[in-house]
């Protein structure tokens, strides 16, 4: 299993429960997650918070199933079932990897609407490691 | 000053069981009245339903979680028995860091020990605002029959004097000493239940009926003023039984009654039959609801619905948005294989 430490894993808090990102100071752009150095203009590592709206589209997205998944979320392929993941496209711009919950994942589809909701990612050192992840975002408004 | 509900968000898992499974798996299926129940997904629990109620009773308002002065939280089924609860909803819905915030855990009267404490810091501070959680799926061995009626659901609340949708006319209590019903020991994560039904029995009807008529004695209401009554719900039969005691019918516990098709919710039991009841009611309706947790003690609480603002999603779109699973997936998701 890819060990995150728990101080490690509490410093991205923000991100994970709550959509922080940062808009560069110097481009403008919007990096999610929060980034060192500005991936856009590679030179500005000046940033100020933005609360991302969690809203997005599938860009493109992967099945996981038996045999496929990482460690940490091997119990949850075999207790769930397939899982999708997908690379989302933020309203914000940026491009973000998550899990899609919440759906049958013979509906995913590239384009479909998301949003992000708290979900448990995974548990380490008897610790549980709470994160956002993708839903379908039709069933409100 | 009048103080009330302001505002209010359900959440049902999407995965349900129905009693047939059981019955192929065990030969019958214990739960009274219960056609099917609610089952958390392997990425869930009581904490992310919280989260997820939280944000869409403000939303019903709305009212942004900077706002808010209290927060309550309300499970028998918490993740962790030592580690504080509350921190978890707040900081993901944004309510400030500085609200004093309390966890109710160990039974199921918790939702509405919740909800009266939110009222009690609103009737306190008339411009605060209390925002409570109930989110529950509580786990017993597959073994007992105590297991077959759990369910899973959550429902929250905003409580203050201002935009009400119903008002708070007053609370009453109702606490004695019982023993061997549904109880979990230390060091067990879940439910005994020794079975000695008619003594339980005895124990939950005496709390709730005490309860809830002393209520109605202090607010000097009859039984057919209320047009909605809600009962806490371990199976669909306990509210005929207490109803019954109390002078009530019927079509008063109908709208609130979701055990039928969720099962049983634990501290969220009365809380999302509540939200199921203001989601249909009229202004001038009169809604009386009653807890009730092992061990033993009820909460009544008697409202008047002032406003005609309607929650969304519906407790009942939540009902319809499903996917039903087997018995065998059903085992693997609540861990109950080793």
């Amino acid at each position: 299993m890819a060990h995150v430490s728990v101080p490690m894993y509490w410093r991205t808090i923000p991100q994970r429960y709550k959509m922080i990102g940062q808009k560069c100071k110097k481009c403008g752009h919007v990096n999610f997650p929060p980034k060192g150095v500005c991936k856009y203009c590679s030179v500005s590592s000046e940033f100020e918070d933005l609360q991302l709206s969690g809203r997005g589209k599938v860009h493109t997205f992967v099945l996981i199933s038996s045999g496929g998944a990482p460690p940490e979320f091997a119990e949850q392929e075999k207790a769930g079932g397939m899982y999708p993941v997908a690379i989302v496209e933020l309203a914000e711009g940026p491009k973000v990897i998550g899990q899609i919950a919440d759906a049958d994942p013979k509906t995913v589809k590239i384009g479909m609407p998301v949003k992000t909701e708290l979900r448990k990612i995974y548990t380490e050192e008897d610790v549980i490691r709470y994160g956002f992840k993708f839903v379908p975002a039709t069933e409100e408004k | 000053m009048a103080v009330g509900i302001s505002g209010y968000g359900v959440f049902i898992p999407r995965l349900r069981i129905k009693r047939e499974e059981y019955v192929k798996a065990w030969g019958s299926f214990a739960a009274a009245g219960v056609a099917e129940k609610s089952v958390m997904g392997f990425d869930e629990d009581v904490l992310t339903s919280a989260a997820k109620v939280s944000k869409r009773a403000l939303e019903s308002v709305p009212l942004s979680p900077d706002k808010v002065s209290r927060f309550a939280l309300a499970s028998t089924s918490p993740p962790y028995t030592e580690k504080l609860l509350s921190g978890t909803v707040l900081v993901t819905v944004g309510v400030p860091n500085a609200t004093y915030s309390s966890d109710h855990t160990t039974s199921t009267r918790a939702g509405t020990e919740a909800i009266i404490a939110g009222f009690e810091h609103v009737m306190a501070n008339p411009k605060g605002i209390a925002l409570v959680a109930a989110a529950d799926a509580p786990r017993a061995s597959m073994w007992g029959s105590v297991e077959h009626q759990l369910g899973a659901g959550a429902a929250a609340y905003v409580l203050s004097s201002e935009n009400l949708v119903a008002e708070l006319e007053g609370h009453a209590s109702n606490v004695t000493e019982h023993f061997g019903e549904r109880f979990k020991p230390r060091d067990d994560p879940l439910l005994h239940d020794l079975n000695v039904k008619k003594f339980a029995e005895g124990a939950l009807i005496s709390n709730t009926t005490k309860a809830a008529s002393s209520l109605m004695k202090k607010l000097n209401r009859k039984p057919e003023e209320y047009q909605h009554v809600v009962i806490q719900q371990p199976d669909a039969k306990v509210p005929s039984s207490v109803g019954g005691k109390l002078g009530f019918t019927e079509p008063q516990l109908a709208a609130g009654l979701v055990s039928k098709n969720l099962g049983d919710l634990g501290a969220a039991s009365v809380p999302v039959g509540l939200a199921a009841v203001l989601d249909i009611a009229k202004v001038g309706d009169k809604v009386l609801v009653v807890s009730y947790g092992s061990g033993a003690g009820a909460d009544a609480l008697s409202f008047k619905v002032v406003g005609d603002r309607k929650a969304v999603p519906r407790v009942q779109a939540e009902m319809d948005r499903k996917e039903y699973i087997e018995y065998v997936k059903y085992l693997k998701l609540k861990g109950a294989i080793v």
